[in-house]
């Protein structure tokens, strides 16, 4: 297993990801990890045909995810998808080794202010955030490739805290 | 009559909109949403939301164009159409294809209007300038 790029993003499989991400870190599988969308065939329809033929996708549980991700072949680059914070600190609880999380897209929902243009959070958000770095991994925001990146550490935490 | 709505990144959307009634006037039973902002379950509810408010509510047909295939719109399209109405859903829009939409869209069913737009929009891509008779 070689996760090239862990990446929460709430519209999963899109262009950011296979044209912006894919063209950088050219990776041989996406794993999209959402317990409802691997649960749903439709679903699982949609986000697939969004992926070029040339990557292979997997659609998995959370409870699958990890077990998949460590028998997946040596050398193998893999760019795993979660929908939210505690869904990528659940893989990480379930064992999943993680050193940095990129934070790709939590768009505004009632109740979430602003940390950044495409980064919108609640408590529970932040909380999570407070206990990836708790266990020493790193969080980048940044939405592809070129653009800049924003480390996500206590002090924009606790400002972003004070508005909510 | 179809009902259209045009679902892209930015101001892709409504650009395209209103450019058509710049050539044909005020035109009816045409939208556009922008993905802007929007996660993939509130893109997916805005797309379901403004088929509702439509007059017709989509009976005489759907038929949505999105600006790239495999993005977040074609994926939101297809997630709110899945139990919908008759709908047609249609990647690459380009203006020739929404003119022709128009024209059209009183006569022809969703799917032998879905086929003709896809022809359509295919042809109005042309190579043009001194590269094109290399």
């Amino acid at each position: 297993m070689g996760i090239v790029l862990a990446r929460i993003d709430d519209r999963f499989i899109h262009g950011q990801v296979t044209v912006g991400w894919s063209q950088k870190l050219r990776p041989h599988r996406i794993v999209l990890s959402n317990d409802e969308i691997a649960a749903d065939p439709w679903q699982s329809r949609v986000y697939r045909s969004s992926v070029p033929p040339r990557i292979a996708v997997e659609i998995l549980s959370a409870e699958s995810t990890v077990a998949a991700l460590a028998a997946g072949p040596p050398g193998e680059r893999v760019i795993l998808l979660a929908g939210a914070p505690l869904d990528m600190h659940d893989l990480l609880a379930r064992g999943l080794p993680l050193a940095e999380v990129n934070v790709g897209g939590m768009h505004w929902v009632k109740g979430k202010e602003e940390m950044l243009p495409y980064v919108y959070v609640n408590r529970t958000d932040l909380d999570v955030f407070r206990a990836f770095l708790g266990r020493g991994v790193r969080l980048s925001a940044r939405p592809v490739p070129g653009a800049r990146e924003t480390e996500i550490d206590l002090p924009l935490i606790a400002a972003v805290e004070e508005r909510l | 009559m179809i009902s259209g709505l045009v679902v892209t990144h930015g101001a892709l959307g409504e650009e395209l909109v209103r450019v058509v009634t710049l050539v044909l006037g005020p035109v009816e039973n045409l939208g556009a949403l922008s993905n802007r902002g929007l996660g993939a379950r509130d893109l997916t509810q805005a797309i379901r939301g403004w088929i509702a408010a439509e007059p017709q509510q989509g009976a005489g047909g759907i038929l949505l164009f999105i600006d790239d295939f495999g993005g977040s719109c074609a994926n939101a399209a297809q997630l709110a159409v899945q139990a919908g109405p008759a709908a047609g859903i249609l990647t690459g829009v380009n203006l020739a294809m929404v003119l022709d939409f128009l024209t059209w869209r009183d006569s022809l069913s969703v799917a032998e209007l879905s086929r003709r737009l896809v022809e359509k929009g295919r042809q109005a891509i042309a190579l043009l300038g001194p590269g094109a008779g290399a």
